[in-house]
Formats: C-alpha cells, sequence, structure tokens
C-alpha cells in the first residue's frame, strides 16, 4: 500500500494533534534517499492531544496493520491512553504511532530536539539530524546500520 | 587508527564507517537541492514505483 505522507501530514495538522516526525519520515524530510513506507510520529500524551489525535484519525479507518479483519478492536481514547505505541494502517496508508521512542523518549524529552520544517504552508516538528542519529543508534538494530551511515553522511554533507 | 582515536569508539562506529562507503553522496547532495515538499513527492514516486516493480513481479511468476 502506497503512504500519502502529504494528506496525513494535512490530517494530524489539521486537527492541531501534537506530534514529531520520526524514523524514515524524519530522514525524508532532512534530505535522506531511502524508501520509506510508513509515517512514524511521537504523540504527545495528554488527555486533550489523544482526542485530537483519535478525531482526526476517526474518519479515515485506523486499524491494526498485519492484524486479520475482523478484531474487535475500538479505535477510541480509552484504546489510546491504555496503551503506548500502536502500528496502523488507515485509508491514507501506514502510520506509527509512539507514546515514547527507544533512547528518546517521549514527547516532552524529544521536543528539545525537533527542528521545523515547511510543508505545503504548514511546518511539521522532525526530530532533528543528531537526535535522529541517536534514537537508531540506540536501537542497536542490525538493519539500522545502512540508514544511520547515511545519515551521517548527511550530517556531513551539511557541515 | 591510533589508539588515542579508538578510544570511545565501539565496534558499531567500525561498521557504519564501512557502511558509508557504499552511500551515494552524490544522490544525497541533489535530493539536499530539494525542498521538503519535493522531498516526499519523490519519496511518494518510488513509493508507487516500487509498487508497479513488485506488481510486475507477481504476474511474471503467475504466468509461469
Amino acid at each position: 500500500m502506497i503512504t500519502n505522507f502529504k494528506i496525513l501530514f494535512e490530517i494530524l495538522i489539521g486537527g492541531e494533534v501534537e506530534f514529531i516526525v520520526i524514523g524514515g519520515a524524519a530522514a525524508t524530510a532532512h534530505g535522506s534517499a531511502r524508501v520509506t513506507y510508513d509515517l512514524d510520529i511521537v504523540y504527545r500524551r495528554t488527555n486533550e492531544n489523544i482526542k485530537l489525535l483519535v478525531d482526526a484519525l476517526a474518519p479515515h479507518e485506523p486499524y491494526l496493520r498485519g492484524a486479520p479483519p475482523g478484531l474487535p478492536f475500538k479505535w477510541s481514547v480509552e484504546t489510546i491512553r491504555n496503551g503506548l505505541n500502536f502500528t496502523l494502517v488507515t485509508t491514507h496508508g501506514a502510520i506509527d504511532l509512539l507514546g515514547e521512542v527507544a533512547g528518546g523518549g517521549s514527547y516532552e524529552d524529544l521536543y528539545p530536539a525537533i527542528v521545523r520544517k515547511q510543508f505545503f504552508g504548514d511546518e511539521l516538528q522532525c526530530l532533528n539530524l543528531e537526535k535522529l542519529i541517536a534514537t537508531k543508534r540506540a536501537a542497536g538494530r542490525p538493519k539500522d546500520f545502512e540508514v544511520i551511515a547515511e545519515l551521517e553522511s548527511l550530517r556531513e554533507e551539511q557541515a | 587508527m591510533k589508539d588515542e582515536q579508538r578510544e570511545g569508539r565501539s565496534s558499531i562506529d567500525d561498521i557504519i564507517e564501512l557502511y558509508k562507503k557504499d552511500v551515494d553522496r552524490t544522490l544525497l547532495r541533489e535530493n539536499l537541492k530539494l525542498t521538503v515538499e519535493q522531498r516526499f513527492e519523490q519519496l511518494m514516486n518510488m513509493q508507487v514505483f516500487v509498487e508497479e516493480a513488485h506488481r510486475a513481479g507477481r504476474k511474471l511468476r503467475e504466468a509461469a
């Protein structure tokens, strides 16, 4: 499935959701040439923001990605409040909602490391390159070595 | 690499340095000339291309 990043960003920004773009989409914003298939965000876990997130995504049929159809998954404030990280598919593609990220922590922890990027008249809060590299390193997954190498090369190119 | 330069480095750093040799920096320099919007448009075009390639591959396998 194709993920329409533009529409997903519009939905979240339009819904006034507080979130930080991380992962492959943040890497793209910084100039990465790698193809990513899902949007990873860290959302702020306040009651108000969880409600905004639920309301914003509700019309777009969020469902557990890779799960068989027909499970009694209910997209609600309670579901988000009782969980932390959600791997979802919507009518506009794949989105991972993270309450916390390894090596980075919560929205509040990551907030000092954001950089604002202009995106079709809106502002996207993306994790800065330095922190993005740190979170990838903290994950310690061999599959991320190539990604880290590219991100560090990007940092060198911009120095 | 001298011992003092190695201090504080892990083997992961050495592995990442090896991977860096394969990074296409020309491509990165071209990407850095683009706006953020253009980078995401390019990403979505690549998704479509990869999806098409997978679809074509599946068709070929089914026909074989």
